[in-house]
């Protein structure tokens, strides 16, 4: 079943003014974008910084609008919904970022953290919390922590705890694993197979880095400078690389 | 040349390097690699004599012969200006915020080598080149926020370069990096080292960039050097079980193992580093080790070959 479906999706940013003459310059951060998102799939996205990754993430986040384009999320196009229908839809899609430091409260326990997202749709949290809590690994008692009292591994694990907790369809993760050491971020990587399998969560993972989304994705798209330049099954794309650009990504990563 | 022997870094809850051993000669490239919270930092900041107040450093660290440990800031001052220089983890606290980046580059040379303004600024300018900044003239009146986070790499590396350092330690350069602009400053770091015939120590827990970077390499885990070798054989054929955990962690399809009814997943380290008080008076790894003897706990493996293990008699 088709989850998320994004048709043609650009996005366009108004640079600065460079003389009072000149028409402002118009950098286009997505080009286009299209693909679609099956149910219980992982889909990753890669591309250099600047290529427009996470402005694509916004987009299907519904933080941003499109210029042109349609992005539907079980059929429904987010543009189109009103903000109220819009905010009763958001518990089925939630994001995790690469840094777990600044998207947790440091003065809040992480058990309000977590549940910061129920909050929001008034849905009961003690046990929903604790559920989270183990599902990522953590004990139920970490509720009342806060977040330096973590490792690095740890907040970015109360950081995808607070992510499931409403029970999503949809995960979005931008550079989730990129600050984690390398041990660590196969303990994440399979969290969030592990997860995946348990809840069928669809996932779009968005990397610079090709080999950790050739370890947990089964399809890729390749985008630079807002443009996608390939797309399809990843051991295709790895074995077979397209274009220059691909190439480079993959040599870049390799080890000797 | 650097030389170490029994080299330890006290720090109050316990050793953040102990007793490490090895020489820099000039023109060898060393890579240290290891998990976060391995001590890589920690032994790089000694050979800068810069470790934090509360530590403690003994053993013995000799620099073209003459014996640091113990040795008083004046002196450790007069090194760090002509013989080492360090590349900080923290890249942006390197660079004054509210200064031009050529007159942070500029200022080592009129302090350290007594060049007069546009001596130093000539100069700057020729690092500017050598480093591969584009338009280089035009980046010297920059404020770094003006400057993108590879290109502000660079200017670190032109930094420490400035008082031609006979060693370059790096602690991760590339780590903040995309994959591609990471590639470039490994490859100007190589070139770097081998156009100076200077040291390069390179400090990184990206195993692919240690691979391209260095010749030697040594593993860190807990404050020890568990693993040391030629980078190719170490990387490729890891004998320490924390190498061989560190390596196959690495997230690449030809890792995954796959178990019945459900696809692969990475193989890992189970836990994690532990914090330098709770680290065992033994082997460092024990705890977290897939193949721990009853010894390991309470007794240090001693250096057999390449590596300190108990098991390394059979060869493990
Ligand atoms: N200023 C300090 N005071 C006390 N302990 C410290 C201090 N700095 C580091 N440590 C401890 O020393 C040990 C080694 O830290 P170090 O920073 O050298 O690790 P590292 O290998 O460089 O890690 P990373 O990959 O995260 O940079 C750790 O246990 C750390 O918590
Ligand atoms: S000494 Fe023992 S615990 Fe340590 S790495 Fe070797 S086998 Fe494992
Ligand atoms: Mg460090």
């Amino acid at each position: 079943m088709t989850l998320l479906s994004v048709e043609a999706v650009t996005r366009r940013y108004r640079l600065p003014r460079q003389a009072l003459w000149s028409p402002p310059p118009v950098l286009t951060a997505v080009d286009a974008a299209s693909f679609t998102l099956e149910a219980g799939r992982t889909l990753g996205v890669v591309g250099e910084s600047g290529s427009g990754k996470s402005t694509l993430a916004r987009m299907v986040m519904g933080f941003e609008r499109p210029d042109a384009g349609r992005i539907l999320f079980d059929g429904q196009d987010l543009a189109a919904l009103p903000p109220a229908a819009l905010r009763r839809l958001r518990p089925r899609f939630q994001m995790v970022f690469q840094d777990p430091y600044g998207s947790l409260d440091p003065r809040r326990t992480v058990g309000w953290s977590i549940a910061e997202p129920l909050r929001a749709t008034g849905a009961e949290e003690r046990g929903k919390v604790a559920e989270a809590l183990d599902h990522v690994g953590l004990r139920p008692a970490d509720a009342g922590k806060y977040p330096h009292e973590f490792s690095g591994g740890q907040r970015q694990r109360v950081a995808i705890a607070r992510a499931i907790v409403t029970r999503p369809a949809l995960l979005v993760a931008d550079e989730a694993v990129s600050a984690l050491d390398m041990s660590v971020q196969a303990q994440i990587l399979n969290l969030l197979m592990d997860l995946q399998d348990e809840l069928g969560l669809a996932i779009l993972f968005i990397s610079h880095d090709l080999a950790v989304v050739s370890s947990i994705c089964d399809h890729v798209l390749v985008m630079e400078h807002g443009k996608t330049v390939e797309q399809g099954a990843v051991a295709q794309i790895m074995r077979n690389p397209g274009t220059a650009y691909t190439k480079s990504l993959l040599q870049a990563g390799g080890l000797l | 040349m650097i030389e170490a022997a029994g080299l330890t870094v006290e720090l109050g809850a316990g050793q953040a390097v102990r007793e490490a051993s090895f020489v820099i000669a000039p023109g060898d490239r060393i890579g240290i690699v290891g998990e976060s919270g391995c001590g890589k930092t920690m032994l790089g900041l000694a050979l800068m004599g810069m470790v934090p107040d509360a530590g403690r450093v003994s053993g013995s660290l000799t620099v073209d012969g003459t014996q640091m440990v113990g040795a008083g800031e004046a002196t450790w001052q007069r090194l760090r200006a002509r013989r080492v220089a360090m590349i900080f983890q923290e890249p942006m606290a390197a660079l004054n915020p509210i200064k031009r980046v050529g007159e942070t580059v500029m200022e080592p040379m009129m302090v350290h080598l007594g060049l007069g303004r546009d001596a130093a600024r000539a100069r700057a300018l020729e690092l500017f080149r050598e480093v591969g900044i584009p338009d280089p003239e035009a980046r010297l009146r920059q404020f770094p926020h003006e400057i993108s986070g590879g290109q502000r790499q660079r200017v670190l590396i032109a930094l420490a370069l400035a008082c031609d350092p006979g060693v370059l330690i790096a602690d991760e350069p590339t780590t903040a990096l995309d994959a591609n602009v990471a590639l470039r400053v490994t490859q100007l770091l190589v070139g770097l080292a081998e156009r100076r015939t200077m040291g390069l120590v390179f400090i990184s827990h990206d195993l692919a960039a240690v691979a391209r970077a260095t010749e030697r390499v040594m593993v860190m885990y807990g404050g020890d050097i568990v693993e040391r070798g030629a980078t190719g054989e170490v990387l490729v054929r890891p004998r320490h079980p924390y190498t061989q955990g560190l390596l196959s962690a690495r997230p690449s399809p030809g890792n995954m193992r796959a178990t019945a009814g459900r696809r692969g997943r990475l193989p890992t380290i189970p836990g994690s580093v532990p914090p330098l008080a709770e680290l065992a008076p033994g082997c460092r790894f024990s705890g977290r080790c897939p193949v721990e003897l009853d010894v390991c706990r309470g007794e240090r493996p001693p250096l057999r070959g390449t590596m300190i293990c108990h098991r390394a008699e059979e060869g493990a």
